[in-house]
């Protein structure tokens, strides 16, 4: 089902970033924010949080007892050899391949995370509200029926920060 | 934070809006390809086919088509995969660690960096797995439960850790890369007229839009990435150094290893991201965002290097002589200062110690041309320093009735021109493929080329990136 919304359209990052934070003042809901590049302003007020990090220090922590424990099950139990009366358990010789194989680990399920929470990839059509967002439009997408507060009201607040155009759009639910 | 006044502008020329950055960095995919491309990809592809026939040789013939002997048994291959690799340090070494100094003036230099990284690694790769004698069991040297035993791989060998670095290497750098370049893939989907470059680089760029949930996430993983990779920088030339260092050779067994291999292979790595940018620079007209202070600034990180180099090598000779080791004296004062490696061994340190002091002076570093054959000669020291850890210790050890000479056959010689010529071509395709430029990261810090006011909120932000 088709969507209406509220496309803000802006020619700078100080003018976004300014009318974007009175409109959250007031109250108003923003429903997405599309910008060519990252502002740490936008991604601070849109609330969102991202866990990747955490993530990918877990997967890091997981990879490290699986790789130390392999090891040492190649090594001890599964086939000890005798290297003039070393220990089989060499450990601290076990940590270099360790290290380098948790960051490997850690890369690519984190890479696979971010593909699959950011949905990004290869071959996804894009949604695209305004195609200048990725050249040199900062875009503010307003949702008409969860916006809170009225038409004209926005309208008019983002046209005196220096919004370039507001206009209507009416697409498919996106982002 | 970067401060405008200590190094000047970020972006010379008139000031860019943004949609003129776009479009200039972009310049070179909409454009005709220019006749020297097509010249040089095909040069690039006939030395790529002498490679081609030479590893053909070599798969038919065994490594027995090589100059190796059974003194000697390490020679081109394992100096050239040393010096790929070295080369394809400077990508990881210019994101990473410009990122965490907060250099801006890195975000003209680090995709082509990125990208020589990419390949080089790829070309580097080539070696140890033709030198395996039979590379179709190269799988082998996986750890996995298998048919012969199981027999498992040595855990204590840095030829395997070498192994799982330099995969790793390839793995992160690649990814790293890549997913930098899928906002830029949309800017090209979002500003082409043309339909087929549109679908093409609409697959690639994933189905971004700029979102700031896709921004956030972006960050995200940049971080993680760049965090795991900075480790990874210095592991990889260190484990390549311990497959020489925990030998018993005479001038290998050495503690100082690591650091002279990283420190190294940071230097080769600057010096061919310096040839290529002059390049960029003059064949592609990125002056504006390719400006003479980021020259400069390679420059002057090419001389603290070359100190540091010089300060190795010196050390080097120090210690053979002061170790009372008649065997390390022997290598160093014998067989690399005088003696049949003499000229090897002056070409390196005159090369890569003395020949980048002339960057001390600022209209050295202002001439772009003569930057550009300085930086190839780096190189070309680099390759000889490699030669010289290679050949030099291998050839007169212990024992003097296995004294042998290693001269390099037809065939080495066939697979290293091969390399350099997927390495160009490599690079040629970047050049006409890919923007040359991160223009996300360019459009991000184009806002510090104005003087800072206060009224610009955005300016005051430093915990970018």
């Amino acid at each position: 089902m088709n969507k209406k919304y509220l496309v803000g359209v802006f020619d700078s990052e100080h003018t976004l970033i300014d009318a974007f934070e009175k409109a959250l003042e007031k109250g108003v809901v923003v429903e997405e924010v599309y910008t060519p590049y990252p502002i740490h302003e936008i991604l601070h007020g849109m609330k969102n949080k991202t866990r990747i990090t955490y993530a990918a220090f877990f997967y890091g922590l997981g990879a490290v007892i699986l790789l130390l424990s392999g090891m040492y099950y190649a090594a001890v139990i599964d086939w000890p050899l005798h290297f003039g009366g070393k220990p089989f358990n060499t450990f601290p010789s076990f940590i270099v391949v360790t290290i380098v194989a948790t960051i490997l680990t850690i890369t690519l399920l984190t890479l696979f995370t971010f593909s699959v929470r950011a949905k990004i990839y290869p071959g996804k059509k894009a949604e695209i509200i305004d195609i200048r967002a990725t050249d040199d439009k900062f875009i503010i997408l307003l949702d008409q029926e969860t916006m809170n507060v009225g038409k004209p009201e926005i309208t008019e607040l983002f046209q005196s920060y220096g919004a370039s155009e507001v206009y209507e759009k009416e697409t498919e639910k996106t982002a | 934070m970067y401060k405008t006044d200590v190094r000047g502008k970020l972006i010379d020329g008139e000031e860019k809006s943004l949609s003129q950055i776009s479009a200039e960095i972009l310049a070179p995919i909409y454009a005709k390809t220019p006749r020297w491309w097509y010249i040089t990809m095909g040069i690039a592809l006939l030395m790529f086919a002498w490679g081609i026939q030479s590893v053909y040789i070599t798969l038919t013939q065994g490594i027995g088509a090589w100059g190796q002997n059974s003194t000697v048994a390490w020679g081109w291959e394992i100096i050239n995969f040393v010096w790929w690799i070295g080369i394809g340090h400077a990508g990881t070494a210019f994101s990473i660690f410009l990122l965490i100094l907060r250099q801006k003036w890195r975000t003209a230099i680090n995709r082509a960096a990125e990208a020589m990284t990419v390949v080089a690694v790829l070309c580097a790769a080539l070696f140890p797995l033709l030198h395996m004698g039979r590379p179709w069991l190269f799988f082998w040297i996986f750890p996995y439960p298998n048919t012969r035993g199981p027999l498992w791989v040595n855990f204590n060998s840095p030829l395997f850790w070498d192994f799982v670095a330099i995969s790793a290497y390839l793995l992160i750098s690649a990814s790293f890369w890549y997913f930098g370049m899928v906002p830029d893939f949309a800017t090209i989907r979002d500003t082409t007229k043309s339909k087929i470059k549109k679908a093409i680089y609409g697959f690639f760029s994933f189905g971004w839009t700029g979102s700031s949930k896709e921004w956030l996430r972006f960050e995200g993983l940049a971080f993680v990435l760049g965090g795991i990779a900075a480790v990874l920088v210095v592991s990889v030339h260190s484990i390549v150094s311990t497959d020489f260092a925990v030998s018993v050779e005479p001038g290998w067994h050495t503690t100082l290893f690591p650091p002279y291999f990283v420190v190294g292979a940071i230097f080769s790595g600057f010096a061919m991201v310096l040839t290529l940018v002059t390049l960029m620079k003059k064949l592609y007209n990125m002056e504006d965002f390719i400006t003479s202070r980021h020259v400069d600034a390679v420059c002057r990180v090419l001389v603290f290097i070359s100190l540091i180099m010089g300060t190795a090598y010196i050390t080097e000779i120090f210690i053979a002589w002061y170790s009372g080791s008649e065997y390390e004296f022997y290598t160093f004062f014998k067989n690399r200062i005088t003696g049949d490696y003499a000229f090897q061994f002056w070409a390196m340190f005159t090369l890569n110690a003395l020949l980048p002091q002339l960057f001390w002076s600022k209209k050295i570093r202002n001439s772009i041309w003569v930057v550009f054959v300085i930086s190839l000669l780096i190189n070309l020291g680099m390759w000889y320093e490699r030669f010289n850890i290679v050949v030099t210790s291998l050839s007169k050890n212990y024992l003097p009735a296995s004294w042998a000479a290693y001269h390099p056959t037809s065939v080495e010689i066939g697979f290293f021109v091969g390399t350099l010529g997927m390495f160009t071509a490599g690079v040629l395709l970047f050049f006409r493929y890919i923007p040359q430029i991160a223009i996300s990261e360019v459009k991000m810090v184009a806002k510090f080329n104005k003087q800072q006011t206060s009224h610009l909120k955005s300016g005051n932000h430093h915990d970018y990136e």
